[in-house]
């Protein structure tokens, strides 16, 4: 199913945070966002999710309006951000029955999906252990899986390997792929140049709010002659890398 | 230890917290805010008791022989009145009167007040405490005839108090003998503690009188002679003074330390959630914001309870393993009891668990959450802890008191005191507070600004913002109702010291209309819609008018039935159509009739129902009436007005105009208090003194009715109201 964004903005008082964003991510498509802290990539990322509603704006996911039909669309997506945590008392099994539940997900299908998200995940040693006792890859991985248990259409990830070391990121990276290859849509951003040119097929950058260009990789770098995506992303804010 | 370490820790800390100005709120603003109010309100409440008190006549029942002049001053025109014999059974009267029965003179040793011991003249001290059970090993003695006789009387409310003079009191008086008369009264009761004063206050005069009349005759230095022995004797039954020790001191802690177990969980639930950083999980997923708050203060309600419960059961087992064997065996309470105390601690629980997560809703994080919460739950136990002053009873000030009302219920039920009206506005208006604050949790729970933490004016925070042309929303009619209930209940009380006709029109004019067109004007809705004013069509009008002739026949045969209102309620209901008054008819129809048509019908058919249109018509309706019945603070009145609200309100719906609501219910009202004061044509209908109406009058009116909502079917519903358009959200 396509999102479609169109016209975005959100304001915070006299703060225009997020300036009429338009983009679209197609089924099977990575697409991140790339832009520096404060460029607005997490608030798009939160309106999209349905936690922040829009100033202005359309987002539509298979043709529904969020506006309209928040629960629906909210039901077509799996959200997780680096900084999202678990409830500390819960074990990584019990919290992922807990949100299949709220996803009214049947318990037959929650009780498979469970069990193949814990092996996939590898999340089977701890996995009745309580959240609160486990390490910061750890948590991710169970994030991960809480995002991914109900089988989204869509996921929207914002900056989810913050935070966390080589080893734990590959766990992301390999989850990306494999939803990709499952026909997922994927909108993820980041501030780290490389893993927008690993991961994505086509790539916003935002600054101040504003979606400065987007294209794939190729096509960014032959718009701003430049050699790589950290010099491209530099020229369009108007701060060239000095020689 | 190196101190410059300490000292540089101890600075910053200090710093730190005086930065914090929710911190220096707790430690120095509640204190002083707290206190006047709490101290101020205890007083204030205890005044309006007083007075409510002193306007109450007493009854004081005289078993046996006065003299003339004593009997004279046993009787004072609107306080206390004296009656010979009355509530004694015949076979003790004529026992007592022949001799072969007498009045029990209280031992010297036994735990009763002799009152002749007090300083003549001085204002005695209150009534006696209550006799000691006897020891847990012999078998209790068989009452006395004479007081079980009167603790079956007072207990009855047959009488307030009992004068009982032994059988030659009247000739001792008369022969300058010393004289013995005893005050039967129930310690519990506070209009037996009151006439036992009144009476005790008399007696006291009289002693005075006849002591100085002595001496004088019989030239005797002061002080030499008595006169008369007075004492007195609390006939409260142990099981209603434990039910006292229960309801004061249990209650109170109950409430005091369960609340903490609701606590610390809504701080969590929202506060700590949202510090935790898994709020975002649970705002991601497909979920209603009412879902949500509703699962999580179904959570706290429950800890509420289970720590009432352990509370509880702690207190029970204490008691028990306390209690026997000493002398206050006799005051053990029934696990029944316990059982009502705990079910009466569900709504309390009910309303401070849904504020507690109103409130937290409002935290950044835990200890913004604690800083909240700790004044809100402040404000909860101190009121709670007023059951402990004596004097404050469960009455039509405190019925309306959250928290202090059901404190005051329990021990009202325990001592067998409640009375059904006060029961019912007790209820209704905790379910009332409650229900209004997980509304405002709900609402609170869809603001983003105050789920990400940020801050906002707290009436857009409540939705409570100006927006021009639309109109009010479902939540806006139902704070409305609700806070209306509240100020009505007050301000009517607080009216009525003007009389009756001043306290109709104050309330009617000031309190209902004045605040209506303020709340429309005020938040920019339309009036003309909002209060749907327009020209009725000539059948809607026809219909208003059949209805307005025939409902009262329905509520009056049928209603009344079903909820049969006791003798003191007619009573009241009589005053309150001013019978008796000289009001000339058309003024009686002014007050009585025209005035709460044209105010009530602005409230409730007008800004309550037009906001609650958007649930669609019979929850608007059903709800609109339900608020009508209730304003209406009265167990016995409320189906009857809930009835006649559904009525109104369908033909409001219907017709699109407010006027057709104004004449039928001033038709009704009007109908109601001409048959109340035209003694003959009520008593042509049978409706004289309270009766229901005859059956056959009843199907009568039924009928037509009937014939009136039929009309009213073909009326045609207006387009506009049905698609509710501009509502605000």
């Amino acid at each position: 199913m396509e999102l479609v964004v169109d016209g975005l903005v959100r304001r915070f008082g006299a703060v225009t945070a997020v300036d009429r964003v338009s983009f679209t991510v197609r089924p099977g498509e990575v697409v991140g966002l790339l832009g520096p802290n404060g460029a607005g990539k997490t608030t798009t990322l939160r309106m999209i999710a349905g936690i922040l509603p829009p100033s202005e704006g359309v987002i539509r996911i298979g043709g529904l309006d969020i506006r309209e039909r928040p629960l629906e669309v909210k039901a077509r997506i799996g959200f997780l951000s680096g900084d999202t945590q678990l409830y500390r008392r819960l074990t990584p099994r019990e919290l992922l029955f807990y949100f299949g539940r709220l996803y009214q997900m049947e318990e037959a299908r929650l009780a498979r999906r469970v069990e193949q998200l814990v092996r996939e995940l590898e999340i089977t040693p701890f996995a009745s252990q309580q959240a609160g006792t486990l390490s910061a890859g750890q948590k991710q991985r169970t994030n991960i899986a809480r995002a991914f248990l109900h089988e989204p259409d869509l996921l929207v990830l914002d900056e989810p390997t913050s935070a966390l070391d080589v080893v734990s990121g590959r766990f992301i990276v390999e989850a990306i792929r494999r939803e990709k290859a499952a026909g997922r849509g994927i909108l993820f951003s980041t501030h780290i140049m490389g893993e927008a040119e690993y991961l994505c097929d086509r790539i916003v950058l935002m600054h101040q709010g504003r979606a400065v260009d987007a294209g794939t990789l190729p096509e960014l770098l032959e718009r701003s002659r430049c050699k790589n995506l950290t010099d491209a992303f530099l020229q369009h804010i108007g701060n060239p890398r000095p020689e | 230890m190196r101190l410059s370490i300490v000292r540089a820790i101890y600075r910053k800390e200090i710093t730190e917290t005086l930065r914090d100005w929710r911190t220096l709120l707790m430690m120095v603003g509640l204190p002083v805010i707290l206190y006047p109010l709490l101290i101020i309100g205890a007083s204030r409440i205890k005044e309006m008791q007083t007075e409510a008190m002193e306007a109450h006549g007493s009854v004081v029942s005289v078993w046996g022989d006065l003299p003339e002049a004593l009997r004279k001053r046993l009787t004072k025109e609107g306080v206390l009145a004296c009656e010979a014999w009355r509530g004694v059974p015949d076979e003790l009267r004529r026992d007592l009167e022949s001799g072969a029965q007498s009045v029990p003179w209280p031992e010297p040793e036994a735990d009763k007040k002799k009152m002749d011991e007090a300083t003549a003249g001085a204002k005695p001290a209150g009534p006696a405490a209550p006799p000691s059970a006897p020891a847990a090993e012999e078998p209790p003695p068989p009452p006395h005839p004479v007081l079980e006789a009167a603790r079956m009387a007072i207990s009855a409310r047959e009488v307030d108090a009992i004068v009982a003079p032994l059988r030659t009191f009247k000739a001792d008086m008369e022969e300058d003998r010393l004289g013995r008369l005893i005050i039967y009264y129930d310690s519990v009761r506070p209009e037996s503690r009151q006439a036992a004063d009144r009476a005790q206050d008399e007696l006291l005069a009289y002693r005075e009188d006849v002591r100085k009349e002595r001496e004088r005759a019989h030239g005797l230095a002061e002080g030499f002679t008595r006169g008369l022995d007075l004492a007195s004797e609390d006939v409260a039954p142990p099981a209603r003074v434990s039910g006292k020790l229960l309801g004061t001191s249990v209650a109170f802690l109950l409430i005091f330390m369960s609340l903490l177990g609701g606590l610390y969980p809504s701080v969590d639930l929202t506060a700590g959630e949202k510090e935790r950083g898994t709020m975002e999980t649970l705002l991601c997923a497909p979920l209603r914001s009412t879902e949500i708050i509703v699962g999580k203060f179904l959570t706290v309600w429950t800890l509420s309870m289970a720590a009432g419960a352990a509370n509880l059961v702690s207190i029970a087992i204490t008691l028990l393993r306390v209690l026997p064997g000493s002398a206050l065996q006799a005051l053990t309470p029934s696990p029944s009891a316990f059982l009502l105390i705990f079910l009466l601690y569900a709504p309390v629980s009910f309303i401070t668990s849904a504020c507690f997560l109103a409130v937290g809703v409002f935290a950044k994080d835990f200890k913004d959450g604690q800083n909240l919460i700790t004044p809100v739950y402040m404000v909860f136990a101190m009121p709670a802890s007023l059951v402990l002053l004596p004097g404050i009873e469960l009455g039509p000030w405190t019925a309306f008191v959250p928290v202090l009302n059901i404190s005051l219920l329990i021990k009202a039920l325990l001592v067998g005191e409640a009375r059904a009206d006060f029961v019912f506005l007790t209820l209704l208006s905790s379910v009332a507070y409650g229900a209004l604050a997980v509304l405002l949790a709900a609402r609170l729970f869809e603001r983003e600004q105050v789920l990400l933490g940020g801050r906002e004016s707290l009436r857009a925070t409540l939705g409570l913002e100006r927006r021009r042309g639309a109109l009010p929303s479902p939540v806006f009619s139902f704070v409305v109702g609700a806070v209306m209930l509240v100020v009505l209940f007050y301000g009517s009380l607080s009216l009525e010291r003007f009389g009756v006709v001043a306290a109709i029109l104050g309330t009617q004019y000031g309190l209902i209309l004045l605040p209506t067109l303020v709340c429309v004007l005020g938040f920019g809705f339309p009036l003309r819609r909002t209060l749907s004013l327009r020209l009725p069509t000539a059948r809607g009008l026809a219909a208003a008018v059949v209805l307005g002739l025939s409902a009262w026949a329905f509520a009056a045969g049928v209603l009344v039935r079903l909820v049969p209102p006791p003798e003191s309620f007619t009573r009241e209901m009589a005053k309150l159509f001013l019978d008796g008054d000289s009001l000339s008819l058309p003024t009686l129809w002014f007050v009585l009739a025209l005035s709460p048509a044209l105010c009530e019908e602005a409230l409730f058919r007008g800004l309550v129902l037009s906001g609650l249109r958007s649930l669609g018509k019979w929850p608007a309706l059903l709800l609109t009436a339900a608020f009508f019945g209730v304003f209406h603070a009265s167990l016995y009145r409320l189906l009857p007005t809930a009835f006649l609200g559904v009525l109104l309100g369908y033909l409001v719906w219907r017709t699109g105009s407010l006027l057709c609501g104004i004449v039928a219910h001033a038709l009704n009202n009007g109908l109601l208090a001409t048959l109340s004061r035209a003694a003959t044509l009520g008593g042509a209908l049978g409706v004289s003194d309270g009766k229901p109406l005859p059956w056959h009058w009843t199907a009568l009116g039924t009928a037509v009715m009937v014939g009136g909502l039929v009309l009213l079917r073909q009326v045609p519903e207006p387009v506009e109201e049905r698609l509710g358009a501009g509502r605000e959200t």
